[in-house]
């Protein structure tokens, strides 16, 4: 009896180990999430031998595009998505995504372990947690050291609040001939985003009354309007040639963007200007994000606990999240991390700067946003009240108006 | 020949009669399958309201409120706007260019004709990622080419007071933004007007212009009296194509601005670019659809008004 | 008014307006030339170089490490065999649906005529994006997800081409033939295709060109019916490789560069057939 059930146990092994093999888990990302991923896939396969691990990548707005398609129709789900945390909010309200905190995953326990706000933005209204953060990117202000040390400023002037910013400025101009930053609407995107009140989101507040025509938008506004009209900006939109080329010429004496960015100017962007930077937190004490990771399970996923599993990977495993900063410079969410001497150690390109460290305590006193329905469109139109001013010459409480008027008029529509 | 019986006759009318339904009959299949559905969808849609991330249960029936809202939304009719001077700027340049150009080649040149035609033709399969990155260059406001002869230009006595002495800022000002796409566009798809009225010049006989040069007519009238009117139709298809696929420029505003988001004030958006940002970046399906059917209906009058205007006196469309 | 005699010249133009003529052309031809010349320059360049103002303007030494990092990213070779099979269907399908479809609104008078190239022409007057959605429906119920022929058949369905057809038809081939044809005693189909598809050289060469290009750089399509990276084609798999901060612009340009190159062999395909001056001695 025994040697029969060792015969078909013996003869069903290598079916066996071949169903397992085909045991698959895809996940949905984008660059550079995927090079992340795949470079995982050597833990994985300790991990979970035999389950393949299929990364299907995209463009960014691609890859959100095909998610939204496929969430629409609720068809051809990956197992594991990767959101990127603008659009985070969205697929979080959607009711796609597996609620993390249930008793079946016990997420709740786990998010102790993270970046306070990244959790707090992956946590529905409702109290839902559908994805856990893999990584954050904190706001960060790059400096000139030279050109400030020019123009007779300090860093203390920089930063104490954004007026003192823009003042630095006139001197920084003054003096060296640099422009403050590259575009007025940057020093915008950075105030409006921050000093929102106890129940406000960045444009429509809980109660879905629009913010727009209000002290902290009209403050923005002034300071844009005066680093345009000093000629303090130049002109030029993040990410083109002529921007880069600022950089390298240093006509752009400020840049505020996530960490990352140091990576970048060293590797391809400005490698001549090499200890000529620095970094800093953001003026008038202000902590935001420049994007961020996450990792959720969509309902219709095939193979939940694997899912699970592969999150808890990506997530939880400090070796797995300081890989993923030493090589894409993808900074943790997982707070057990940032007692590694990775953070302590002199950065080159920013002349032996210590600025993980900065950015350490960045990470972890950005405040979390509410998200609302109404943020693309409100964002679009704050931009074009904004062009105008800086451009058409229209005065700033009429661009406001206009633009409050213009997102009631949408947010009626309920 | 021996003649045909009356039931051959039946028969073959019959089989006359059928063909043209036979032989559409491909087309209209894969349209029913693949055009239908998409097509109803978007008629329903327009009634709708709809995040599709929330799924197809969603959906909310709010009659004709999409159309109310968008005929009444400032952004909509800017939009319009962008779209018919960008159509018109780019277009009609293209087609007064192209004619005489691709009559200078098919009368003019036989041995270097083919390479140059290709020359013409290489920006419509350029990729768009080239482009945006040579465009951002070249127009770049500090640093490109384009404002550095501008500049040197400005510098010359006379017709240089005419033009700004630091230069244009092509990309980010509201008001050059428009001719900057509108330059984009015209290099890009004048080469394809070209082979175009090309194709159609190789099909008009060489016996007519022999003879007309037996008659004494010279280059200029050789062009307007006989090749001109038999251009006619080609020049109504190319018209048309142009109208609609002016109507819907989307891809060369879309690399040139950042985001694709219009630039400066929207000065460049185009409504398809507004119809597409409206669905996947406002998540409103619903206006999105609206819009597209009121872009068509746009559309739609302008090709209405181009057949009446070129359409051939009498002979055959 | 009367008409000056002009001597008799075989070309017509005097020669210095058609110097200037030709010069002109010329720089025009440069203008044209001249993105896509860089195109290829940015692809023997390191992104750092690219993003140079100015710009360089001669090739550089990286093209194979920016091959190699292509190779590295995406299974480049893969996605361009894709491509180029999608295309070929698409453009084949695409003639044969069209010419057919296009004779038929030229040659024949029939009910419904007016409605259904109303039809035509309205379809193409429609944008694509907002059928996303039901055409993923459509495909999925199809079992065609992740598959070429998601790609290729629906695009025969393609109204400009029925368009140009009819157009070329409607204008340069007398109904004599057809009618002659017919009291012969040829069948309907045989008519259209002994007689009348020879003489089709030009529209069919340019519509095959524009049929290939428009299925070549489809991307909405494959996003929306590809779901694994080993099915994409080129414009999906090399806009795979755009992180929105840090793409590999050289490897980019590169790919961008190779993919360019089929629509080159096409073009240059399609331009015998419709510049080797098939005219309409032929139809005499």
């Amino acid at each position: 009896m025994q040697r029969r059930q060792l015969l078909i146990a013996g003869l069903l092994s290598p079916l066996l180990a071949r169903a397992q093999a085909r045991a698959r888990l895809t996940v949905a990302a984008f660059p550079s999430v995927d090079a992340i991923l795949k470079a995982a896939n050597g833990d994985w396969q300790a991990r979970e031998p035999g389950v393949e691990l299929e990364v299907v990548s995209r463009a960014m707005v691609d890859h959100h595009t095909a998610m939204v398609t496929s969430i629409a129709t609720r068809s051809h789900l990956p197992d594991v998505i990767a959101i990127e945390l603008s659009y985070l909010g969205r697929f979080a309200g959607s009711g796609a995504l597996e609620d993390l905190s249930q008793p079946a995953y016990g997420a709740r326990e786990l998010s102790a372990q993270f970046v306070p706000f990244a959790v707090r933005q992956a946590t529905t209204p409702q109290g839902a947690l559908v994805a856990l953060p893999a990584d954050v990117a904190p706001g960060t202000l790059f400096y000139r050291l030279d050109r400030l040390e020019k123009s007779g400023a300090d860093l203390g002037e920089l930063t104490r609040s954004w007026e003192s910013f823009v003042a630095t400025g006139v001197r920084l101009k003054a003096e060296t001939g640099a422009h403050l930053i590259a575009h007025a609407r940057d020093l915008k995107d950075v105030i409006v985003r921050a000093n929102m009140g106890p129940n406000e989101g960045t444009y429509v507040d809980h109660a879905g009354r629009v913010l727009v025509d209000s002290p902290r938008f009209h403050r923005a506004f002034e300071l844009a309007r005066q680093v345009r009209v000093q000629g303090l900006d130049a002109r030029t939109t993040a990410w083109s040639s002529e921007w880069a080329e600022g950089l390298r010429r240093g006509t752009i004496a400020t840049q505020m963007m996530g960490s990352w960015l140091a990576g970048h100017l060293c590797s391809w962007l400005a490698p001549t200007t090499a200890g000529l930077w620095r970094a800093a937190q953001l003026p008038d004490g202000v902590h935001c994000a420049w994007g961020g990771t996450f990792y959720a399970i969509p309902k219709e996923a095939k193979n939940k606990p694997l899912a699970l599993e592969l999150i808890k990977l990506m997530t939880l495993d400090p070796k797995r999240q300081l890989a993923a900063f030493k090589s894409e410079d993808s900074f943790p969410a997982l707070l057990e991390t940032y007692g590694d001497g990775f953070f302590e150690a002199p950065i080159a390109f920013l002349g032996g700067q210590r600025a993980r460290l900065i950015w350490r305590d960045a990470a972890q006193a950005i405040l979390p946003f509410s998200v609302h329905r109404l943020d693309p469109i409100a964002t679009e139109i704050v931009d074009s009240a904004l062009d105008d001013v800086l451009g058409e010459g229209v005065d700033i409480p009429t661009a406001l108006g206009e633009a409050q008027r213009m997102l009631e008029r949408r947010a009626l529509r309920a | 020949m021996r003649r045909p019986s009356a039931g051959f006759r039946l028969a073959a009318r019959l089989r006359i009669a059928s063909a043209p339904y036979l032989f559409l009959s491909p087309f209209l299949l894969l349209f029913a399958v693949f055009g239908l559905v998409p097509l109803a969808f978007s008629v329903a849609m327009a009634c709708m309201r709809w995040d599709p991330v929330e799924g197809f249960g969603s959906m909310r029936f709010v009659g004709a409120e999409n159309f109310a809202f968008t005929l009444g939304d400032p952004w909509f009719w800017k939009s319009l706007y962008n779209t018919l001077w960008l159509s018109l700027a780019a277009g009609v340049p293209q087609h007064v260019v192209a004619i005489p150009l691709a009559y200078f080649l098919h009368r003019a040149l036989a041995r270097t004709r083919n390479a140059i035609v290709a020359a013409y033709f290489l920006p419509y399969i350029t990729s768009t990622v080239a482009i945006a990155i040579l465009a951002s260059a070249l127009f770049s406001t500090d640093y490109g080419l384009v404002n550095d002869a501008v500049r040197s230009l400005a510098a010359l006595p006379g017709l240089g007071s005419l033009l700004p002495a630091e230069g244009v800022d092509w990309l980010g000002s509201s008001r050059a933004v428009k001719p900057t796409v509108a330059i984009v566009v015209f290099w890009r798809y004048v080469g394809f007007n070209t082979v175009l009225y090309l194709a159609a010049l190789q099909a008009i006989p060489r016996e007519i212009y022999e003879a007309s040069e037996i008659d004494g007519a010279g280059a200029w009238m050789r062009f307007r009296f006989i090749t001109l009117p038999l251009l006619r139709p080609t020049m109504l298809f190319g018209v048309t194509l142009s109208v609609i696929g002016g109507l819907q420029l989307f891809e060369e505003p879309f690399i040139l601005t950042p985001d694709g988001r219009g630039g400066p004030s929207h000065a460049a958006m185009t409504t398809a670019m507004y119809m597409y940002r409206t669905a996947f970046e406002f998540n409103d399906f619903g206006s999105a659809s609206a819009i597209s059917w009121l872009l068509f209906a746009v559309v739609g009058i302008l090709v209405f008004v181009a057949y009446r205007w070129l359409r051939p006196r009498g002979a055959e469309a | 008014m009367s008409i000056p005699l002009a001597p008799p010249r075989a070309r017509g133009l005097p020669a210095l307006s058609r110097a200037g003529a030709m010069l002109l052309v010329l720089v025009g031809a440069a203008i044209m030339l001249a993105p896509f010349y860089f195109m290829f320059v940015f692809a023997t360049h390191a992104r750092a170089e690219i993003f140079q103002l100015p710009p360089p303007l001669v090739f550089g030494r990286t093209l194979l490490d920016n091959i190699g990092i292509l190779e590295a990213h995406i299974p480049f070779w893969r996605n361009l065999g894709w491509s180029l099979y999608v295309g070929v269907m698409s453009t084949a399908l695409t003639l044969l649906v069209a010419s057919i479809g296009g004779y038929a609104f030229a040659m024949y008078e029939f009910r419904f005529k007016n409605a259904l190239f109303a039809l035509v022409l309205g379809m193409m007057m429609l944008p694509s994006f907002l059928s996303m959605i039901p055409t993923f429906l459509i495909m999925d119920a199809l079992g065609w997800i992740d598959q070429p022929r998601a790609l290729y058949v629906p695009s025969a369905a393609n109204a400009f081409g029925v368009f140009l057809m009819r157009q070329f038809i409607a204008t340069s081939i007398p109904r004599e033939i057809v009618e002659a044809a017919r009291m012969d005693g040829c069948g309907e189909f045989r008519i259209y295709r002994s007689i009348v598809l020879p003489l089709l050289g030009p529209p069919l060469g340019v519509l095959g060109l524009i049929a290939f290009i428009a299925s070549w750089n489809n991307f909405i399509g494959p996003l929306v019916v590809l779901r694994s990276s080993a099915m994409y084609t080129l414009p999906l798999a090399l806009r795979s490789m755009q992180n929105p901060v840090n793409a590999e612009w050289g490897a980019l340009m590169a790919g961008a560069a190779i993919a360019t190159l089929p629509l080159m062999v096409a073009f240059a395909l399609a331009s015998r057939r419709l510049i080797s001056g098939l005219t309409a001695g032929a139809i005499k």
